[in-house]
């Protein structure tokens, strides 16, 4: 209370600057003459008496300094002082000023735009109430770690489980033709079971959401009903309220709108909204079967992926644990009935998992939480390079105003308040280039966003995309931490230094001597940031010549003058013929269409990253697998990808749901497969799937990458879709033309439509697709390329105000050189050699850093080891080149020093 | 010669309260005199360490300050004793005099009256 009182006293002291100085002199003033009078009766002499009570009473400079601590709030003053007077100093200096703002918001602003990318992409939680309790569950293949369930599964996991609140199962988003307002769209459905809205904590928008008792999945007339997600709602309808009630077609079956979510619910998804989400056993009618219950209670396939909410006060651990030990009984309960002996082994050797699913799933976080760390560590050596640099700058000023500092010391100001002052300095650039930084950063990290929404579209279908950027405590905390740590680590250095200088040394040493300037700490500085540039350099280097190789990479399949155009079916196209003859006549029409060479058909994603991996074995002989990826054609597919046949035949026409099922192999298969013999003629079955059995080895092709051009290529089977039923998905038809997308379009449109079952989606060009795969590749060269020349322009700046102090510095020792008869020509080479010599030192210690940190990033490089020799080199070179021109200016200067003007200077 | 002890922290402005309280109204000298009497010159203070804890002690609320005039008729600063300031002495006059308590029974102890 007492302490509280006295604290506000000063503290309105200090803010309406009251004065207590008169009064204290005053009663200064009264004490010693009372003092001096008492003395004068002791009988002292006049003079005697007064020197005696000034003894008395103290030393007066010390009792008006505690006085005046006491009357008000020194350090609160003393601060306010220093930051009055650093930014009298800053605004003295606009171009160090702005120099140091700069570098410091592309430091912190950059640190900042991939925090913000990591937080959104990796480290936030859904939007939703208590996403820790959510987890993620299910069976997975040993060495696969996706996890999912068949329907039975999931059920018989629901009745023996006590560790959930409630739990939901999901089929994940296909595309699909939908009809709103009378206008065909295509939009990605969800299906889920009843509880899905109540255990995400849902509430809805308008109308109301799915409830268990919507979801009966006993009951053989499913609910057609469908809830709107808030983006879908608003680009769709407008926001219109009215749409309770109305109907909307999938695949020309109608649902009944009843509710809307709110606005940023995107299920377990953390960047994707899907469109529309109906009852889990309305789904089977959209596939057009008429028995739901048939395709809902089938066990051999898992196709669901199950949510849980944890009870409260259960952890992950826990429910994994018992779920575990319940998992052999579940898995025995829910088997398939028939099934062949392949198909029961694979089944036993499911095994369970369950994880915490509080981040929800994320497309963008598989592909690019990586490359967001690797640039988020780029950002901060950049930042540790910024803060050193101003650290040499800050360093010279200190050392230029090492006079002043020793004035200051002499009167009585104590280090830790000069070490105060330069620090409030360095914070105050450091606030302003971390206001800059966190503007720069919302852009960029919005920037980048976008761009990388444009580029990852999937099947042509670009969904409602989001991701949620806006700085959270985690952000914020993130970025204020990192502008005090920039502050104090490149104040730290000048504000040592100027404390250590001895002020009489200080006040001595006038411009007419020679100081020791910024002495071993600033060349050490320097010696810091050409080692960092070296590491930015080498990082820069390397993911630039990997994009190189991607570019140039030969991946074994024709990706320049192939179109890919996208077709989808329009709605009920291929509910019951025989789609075969159809492809067989639009093939042939768009290969006679002028400019085109040829077409096919592929339901693959060439070039895109998705994949099929399988297990094959030889007919005939069991427990033998081999890995194989999988891949989906039409006749042509070789011609027009340019994958040469090696031996036997490819796919015909011909070749159709009755004649016997050919496989086309490559030529690694056959390597890995049949080493010893003949692979033509030979029979394979293909995982567990009961249509691929007992296959008959019709070709063999050349190897290719078809589906990442940055891995070797991997032994395939190539079935033809048209002899299993499974054409009609996905369908991606490959023209070779060397006529360019947009002239391609109108004539491909027509030739669809003339058939009247497919619709063009899309016609991008392959080479279009293949550049988007390697997208990390392609935004971390561009960045680290522009980061490795800004440490670059760093490196040179801070070399260059380093020697063109020390020139400036040693004028005069110059002229007296000059004056001696020194050559001119000793003096650059004297200069050339003192920077040579630091940007060497540099190099020396700055390979054995890149060394070690481009090993963290070998799994990144393609076709590049991360000790590459040709770009160490390149990056040492470049760096001795920076070198030797920021020495060279300084040391012209230096040979034109005229002695005459040097001597009689000052 | 007896060494001169430092003002323990804290005592003087306890040292000032119980001056003011016995005198009534002083100024500043009158208080550092008094404080020099009674402590028989066996305690060094720089007078002027006195106007900070007067200045501290007003702050506090214990004490508060009017001008006056002095013997010789000048101007001078009385400073007089709150109700605040009396409480403060009362409390703080308890305390100090159980620490004290508590200290001479440490020196009173001997080695035979442990058990």
């Amino acid at each position: 209370m007492k302490s509280l009182r006295r604290f506000f006293k000063r503290l309105t002291n200090s803010i309406l600057r009251r004065r207590h100085d008169e009064r204290l002199r005053e009663e200064l003033a009264e004490h010693i003459a009372l003092l001096t009078e008492e003395n004068l009766c002791a009988g002292m002499s006049p003079g005697e008496a007064r020197r005696q009570a000034l003894l008395k009473l103290g030393g007066m400079a010390r009792v008006e300094e505690s006085y005046q601590s006491e009357r008000g709030l020194l350090f609160l003053e003393a601060t306010l002082q220093d930051i009055r007077f650093a930014l009298r100093m800053l605004r003295k200096s606009p171009g160090f000023t702005a120099v140091a703002v700069l570098t410091l918001a592309l430091g912190i602003g950059a640190n900042t735009a991939f925090f913000s990318l990591l937080d959104a992409l990796v480290l936030r939680n859904l939007p939703v109430p208590h996403p820790e309790e959510l987890v993620r569950f299910g069976a997975h293949t040993p060495g696969d770690d996706y996890a999912s369930v068949s329907l039975p599964m999931f059920q018989e996991i629901m009745r023996d489980q006590n560790v959930f609140s409630g739990a939901f199962a999901v089929e994940g988003g296909p595309v699909m033709n939908v009809e709103t307002n009378g206008k065909l769209i295509r939009a990605s459905v969800d299906s889920v079971t009843g509880s899905y809205y109540s255990v995400l904590g849902a509430t809805p928008e308008i109308g109301r959401l799915l409830t268990p008792s919507d979801v009966d999945l006993n009951s053989a007339g499913p609910q057609q009903i469908a809830v709107l997600d808030y983006g879908f709602w608003q680009r769709q309808y407008s926001g219109a309220k009215d749409v309770l009630g109305k109907t909307l077609k999938i695949e020309n079956v109608s649902f009944t709108i009843i509710g809307v979510t709110r606005k940023g619910f995107s299920g377990t998804n953390a960047d994707e909204e899907d469109d529309i989400v109906v009852p889990l056993n309305a789904e089977p009618l959209i596939y057009g079967t008429t028995n739901p219950q048939i395709s809902l209670q089938r066990r051999d396939v898992l196709w669901l992926d199950p949510v849980g909410r944890l009870k409260p006060g259960v952890t992950v651990d826990r429910a994994r644990a018992q779920l575990d030990s319940l998992w052999p009984a579940i898995r025995q309960a829910v088997a398939p009935a028939q099934e062949t002996r392949i198909a029961r082994d694979t089944f036993d050797s499911l095994q369970f998992t369950l994880k915490s699913d509080a981040t929800g799933g994320s497309y963008l976080r598989t592909r690019f939480a990586n490359p967001v760390y690797v640039l988020l560590g780029i950002s901060a050596v950049v930042l540790l390079l910024a803060c050193v640099n101003l650290a040499s700058l800050m360093l010279s000023r200190a050392a230029a105003r090492n006079h002043e500092f020793g004035i200051r010391a002499t009167l009585g100001a104590s280090r830790s308040r000069l070490a105060q002052q330069l620090l409030v300095e360095s914070i105050i650039l450091s606030v302003g280039g971390t206001l800059a930084g966190f503007l720069l950063a919302n852009w960029g990290s919005y920037g980048l966003v976008d761009f990388l929404f444009q580029h990852i579209g999937l099947y042509g279908y670009v969904g409602a995309k989001v991701l949620d950027l806006s700085p959270d405590v985690r952000v914020l905390g993130f970025t204020a931490g990192v502008a005090i740590l920039t502050g104090v680590l490149f104040g730290l250095a000048p504000a040592w230094h100027a404390t250590r200088e001895d002020p009489n040394s200080a006040l001595q040493q006038s411009s007419r001597t020679l100081g020791h300037g910024t002495g071993t700490l600033g060349k050490s500085l320097i010696v810091i940031q050409v080692a960092l540039s070296i590491v930015l350099l080498a990082g820069a280097g390397l993911f630039i010549r990997t994009l190189e190789n991607l570019r140039a990479a030969q991946p074994g399949f024709r990706i320049g003058g192939v179109l890919e155009v996208r077709l989808f079916p329009k709605p009920g196209a291929f509910k019951d013929a025989n789609p075969l003859p159809y492809f067989h006549e639009l093939t042939d029409r768009i290969s006679h269409l002028p400019g085109v060479v040829s077409a096919s058909f592929s339901h693959g994603d060439v070039g895109g990253g998705y994949h099929w991996p399988v297990k094959v074995r030889i007919h005939g002989v069991d427990n033998q697998f081999f890995s194989s990826e999988l891949d989906r054609v039409m006749p042509g597919f070789f011609h027009t990808e340019g994958i040469s046949l090696l031996q036997g035949r490819t796919f015909k026409w011909q070749d159709n749901t009755r004649t016997p099922h050919a496989v086309v192999v490559s030529e690694n298969f056959v390597q890995e497969v049949f080493p010893h013999g003949n692979a033509i003629g030979e029979h394979i079955d293909i995982s567990k799937d009961p249509r691929l059995q007992d296959l008959e080895i019709v070709g063999i092709v050349s190897n290719a990458s078809l589906y990442d051009i940055r891995k070797p290529p991997e032994p395939t089977v190539y079935f033809d879709t048209l002899q299993y039923g499974m054409a009609a998905e996905f369908d991606t038809l490959l023209v070779r033309t060397d006529l360019p997308p947009s002239s391609m379009l109108v004539p491909l449109q027509r030739a669809a439509n003339s058939l009247g079952r497919q619709y063009v989606a899309s016609v991008d060009s392959l080479a279009k697709t293949v550049n988007d795969s390697i997208l990390p590749e392609r935004i971390i060269a561009m960045l680290s390329a522009f980061f490795g020349a800004l440490a670059l322009l760093i490196a040179t700046i801070g070399l260059f105000g380093l020697m063109a102090y020390n020139v400036t510095r040693r004028t005069r020792e110059l002229g007296i050189r000059f004056a001696l008869g020194a050559q001119r020509s000793s003096v650059l080479r004297m200069i050339l050699r003192e920077t040579l010599m630091l940007t060497l030192i540099g190099i020396a210690i700055g390979l054995p850093c890149a060394l070690a940190a481009t090993r963290l990033i070998t799994h990144m490089l393609f076709g590049v080891t991360p000790y590459d020799p040709v770009t160490l080199t390149a990056v040492a070179l470049a760096l001795l080149a920076a070198g030797a021109l920021a020495g060279y200016i300084p040391a012209r200067r230096a040979m034109r020093v005229d002695p005459m003007v040097a001597l009689r200077h000052e | 010669m007896k060494q001169k002890a430092d003002v323990l922290q804290g005592t003087l402005a306890l040292m000032v309260l119980k001056t003011l309280a016995v005198l009534g109204p002083l100024h500043g000298y009158g208080i550092a005199r008094r404080i020099e009497q009674i402590s028989g010159d066996l305690l060094a203070v720089n007078q002027g360490t006195l106007y900070p804890v007067l200045l501290k002690l007003e702050h506090e609320g214990a004490i508060e300050s009017n001008w006056g005039a002095s013997e010789n008729n000048r101007r001078a600063r009385f400073y007089r004793l709150t109700r605040a300031g009396r409480k403060q002495l009362h409390a703080e006059t308890c305390d100090w005099e159980q620490m004290a308590a508590i200290i001479g029974r440490f020196f009173d102890v001997k080695a035979e009256d442990l058990p």
